[in-house]
């Protein structure tokens, strides 16, 4: 294909996105392909939500009872997990620890130099370590270009390359295509297998990861692929402190003792879960502070008087600088509560994302997934505290590994030249148009509006979901005559497409799922309903739309045996409606 | 409001801060200085802060996104703010 005009890097591994997932899988790749290519939007290793993140991973170790961890990940899960997905994360987890160890990322140790280790948000057996994730990463590509990877930086990929050039395609993907975001320069990456691994789908101001956009979700999607249970992509933590600060991670406090209380002084949560109280299921303590709000005992403080002192020296080891509670702009956290809130809306943490088998492999040939783009079969409907990270460096390992041997046994395709012109002219089509009233920025502040209401993630129900389907279908049909005044512009415009299309189609699965279950909450739908709904949910994009499958959740010898089936109100659903005695049932 | 404030006299060129941030925020001058040219995507993640060598720059820890809308500013709640600093811990 001798285009002079075109740039097209070949490769047998492409990994679209470096953040944990991607890094790994770059990693790993290398070990069994010559040519692997990583490409991030922002720079690998300071992008999307990893170097970012609280700092908390799964931590097994030799000599643990795994046996009691994978039963206790299944149970929180509600069942809904690929059991031996469960295992391959605790085995696989317990390699990827030592290899930090090993490579010397500050890790929180007891003053005997053992790893600290603590009980995970919503566990009582699995066991959580706290690091410092920017070390962890930063490390991670160093390695990963002294293994020869080739990394490219600032490229926004806006479509899979399908070997039919068809969307959605059946016979596969085959790369992607994407700008540089300073230069403008079209890039096409021809690759044997590709890898996504472009984190999680956030809307702009929400979660403070702003460049996790769903832009592997969307492109995956309109490439035909299945994707599982989007409407648990509802989720967020407590983040924002005294209306308007970034408090650094939730989970972190609470594991070291922090509490939350009322506008009474009151522990609320002894109310909602006495056993696991602020530690609780996040959808649960979130709805908690919901039901506090809406009967008058709002708003709701974060009391870090009774921490452990190491708290206060993590901060110091691990977390990032620059940290708003050791700082002069609030009142002394050591003596008094500061005011808390949670961000919840689009927010996956592997909940929802690609379906993908033992392998990584997801539903259409030649594509992988990993990380929060893909959903997370280990965990079930369960996110706890350590287990997304976790599941970043298992999923990126052995989709990195899986590609790797893969593209072994295959050739790279042919790409057909109309196509990619085709596709030249759509990634650049907003810098050529007119002018008119709307702006990327504009439309991303439409999306985010509809988050600025914690009902509207919280408490589905057919007419509200149906106005939110509308309110992102009116914005992407004025996307398409809005205009990019720049490149950063042009990113944005893209960043649009990608989480209003995320948006329109975990709001249209919502619809779908006529139940409740775990933080899943329709008010016209409050009661958990097993014979229609125990199964896995998929969304495809096929010839005829939108289509959704129930996917049966096997019963394989060997695996856990559901003890019962679930009756009765969700959990979100006993804690708004006033009955929390019931939310002990799940 | 402007979430970062560089310091030019501290900053030295050397582009850090343009590898650190997740949104593309800063671009170079032509003398040779990091300028915020897109701060208000800043979504105050304190990278660029953390990996400044020089300490050139300050972010605020205000979120100034004007996307971010507190759940305590919605009308309609009745809220009872406590001045904990009156009270005995």
């Amino acid at each position: 294909m001798p285009w002079p005009d075109i740039e097209i890097i070949d490769a047998d591994v492409l990994v679209l996105g470096g953040g944990f997932a991607g890094s790994w899988a770059a990693l790993r790749a290398a070990e069994f392909a010559d040519k692997v290519v990583l490409v991030d939007k922002a720079y690998v290793s300071r992008s999307g939500a990893s170097a970012i993140s609280g700092g908390i991973t799964t931590c097994p170790m030799d000599g643990d009872d795994l046996q009691s961890w994978a039963e206790e990940f299944i149970s929180r899960g509600s069942y809904m997990c690929n059991q031996d997905w469960t295992w391959q994360l605790l085995e696989g987890q317990r390699e990827r620890v030592q290899d930090y160890v090993n490579w010397g990322v500050p890790i929180s140790r007891n003053p005997d130099g053992t790893i600290r280790r603590f009980a995970s948000r919503g566990m009582i057996n699995v066991r959580g370590m706290q690091y410092k994730p920017k070390v962890a990463i930063k490390e991670l590509r160093s390695r990963i270009a002294a293994r020869g990877v080739s990394i490219v930086d600032r490229v926004c990929i806006t479509e899979l390359l399908t070997i039919d050039g068809q969307w959605p395609t059946t016979a596969g993907i085959c790369g992607a295509v994407g700008f540089h975001v300073h230069t403008g320069r079209f890039i096409v990456f021809r690759a044997k297998r590709t890898i996504l691994a472009t984190g999680m789908i956030s809307m702009k101001g929400t979660h403070g990861v702003d460049n996790d956009t769903g832009d592997g979700v969307a492109m995956a999607y309109r490439a035909g692929a299945r994707l599982i249970d989007m409407e648990f992509t509802f989720g967020g933590t407590f983040s924002v402190l005294m209306k308007n600060m970034h408090f650094p991670s939730y989970n972190v406090a609470v594991a070291q003792g922090a509490r939350l209380i009322n506008s009474r002084g009151e522990r609320f949560m002894t109310q909602y879960d006495p056993q696991r109280l602020e530690r609780s299921e996040l959808s649960c303590v979130v709805a908690a502070f919901a039901k506090e709000i809406l009967d008058g005992r709002g708003p709701i403080y974060v009391d870090l008087r009774h921490v452990n002192e190491t708290y206060w020296t993590d901060i110091l080891l691990l977390n990032r600088g620059n940290n708003v509670l050791l700082s002069d702009r609030i009142p002394n956290p050591r003596e008094t509560p500061l005011l808390i809130e949670p961000t919840w809306g689009l927010w996956a943490a592997g909940r929802a994302g690609l379906q993908i088998d033992l392998k990584c492999r997801a539903s259409i040939p030649g594509l992988l997934a990993a990380g929060s783009t893909a959903k997370n079969d280990a965990t079930g409907t369960h996110a706890s505290a350590g287990a997304p990270t976790a599941f970043c460096y298992v999923s990126g390992w052995t989709a990195g590994e899986t590609a790797g041997r893969e593209s072994r046994t295959c050739d790279l395709p042919d790409i057909d030249r109309a196509t990619i012109d085709a596709l030249a002219e759509r990634t650049f089509a907003a810098l050529q148009r007119a002018p008119n009233a709307n702006s990327a920025d504009a439309l991303h502040d439409r999306l985010t509006a509809m988050e600025a209401s914690l009902i509207n993630g919280l408490v589905l129900n057919d007419g509200r979901l149906r106005a939110m389907i509308a309110t992102v279908e009116d914005v992407l049909a004025d996307m398409n005559d809005t205009k990019a005044l720049n490149l950063h512009d042009l990113v944005k415009l893209h960043e649009v497409a990608a989480v209003g299309e995320c948006a329109r189609l975990v709001y249209a699965t919502a619809l779908d799922r006529t139940e409740s279950r775990e933080q899943f909450y329709r008010e016209d739908h409050p009661e958990v309903d097993d014979d229609n709904w125990f199964c896995w949910h998929g969304t495809r994009r096929t010839p005829e739309g939108m289509t959704f499958e129930r996917i049966p959740i096997p019963d394989k010898p060997g695996w856990l045996k559901r003890p019962e089936r679930l009756s009765g109100l969700g959990p979100i659903a006993a804690i708004m409606t006033g009955r929390p005695e019931e939310l002990q049932l799940h | 409001m402007q979430p970062i404030e560089i310091d030019w006299d501290r900053c030295n060129g050397c582009g850090l801060c343009l590898l650190a941030c997740p949104v593309d925020v800063f671009r170079m001058s032509d003398a040779n200085k990091a300028v915020p040219e897109f701060a208000s995507d800043c979504h105050v993640c304190h990278q660029c802060e953390d990996d400044c060598p020089t300490g050139a720059i300050h972010v605020a820890h205000t979120i100034t996104s004007s996307r971010k809308k507190s759940i305590y500013d919605q009308p309609g709640l009745e809220l009872n703010f406590v001045d904990w600093s009156a009270q005995s811990g």
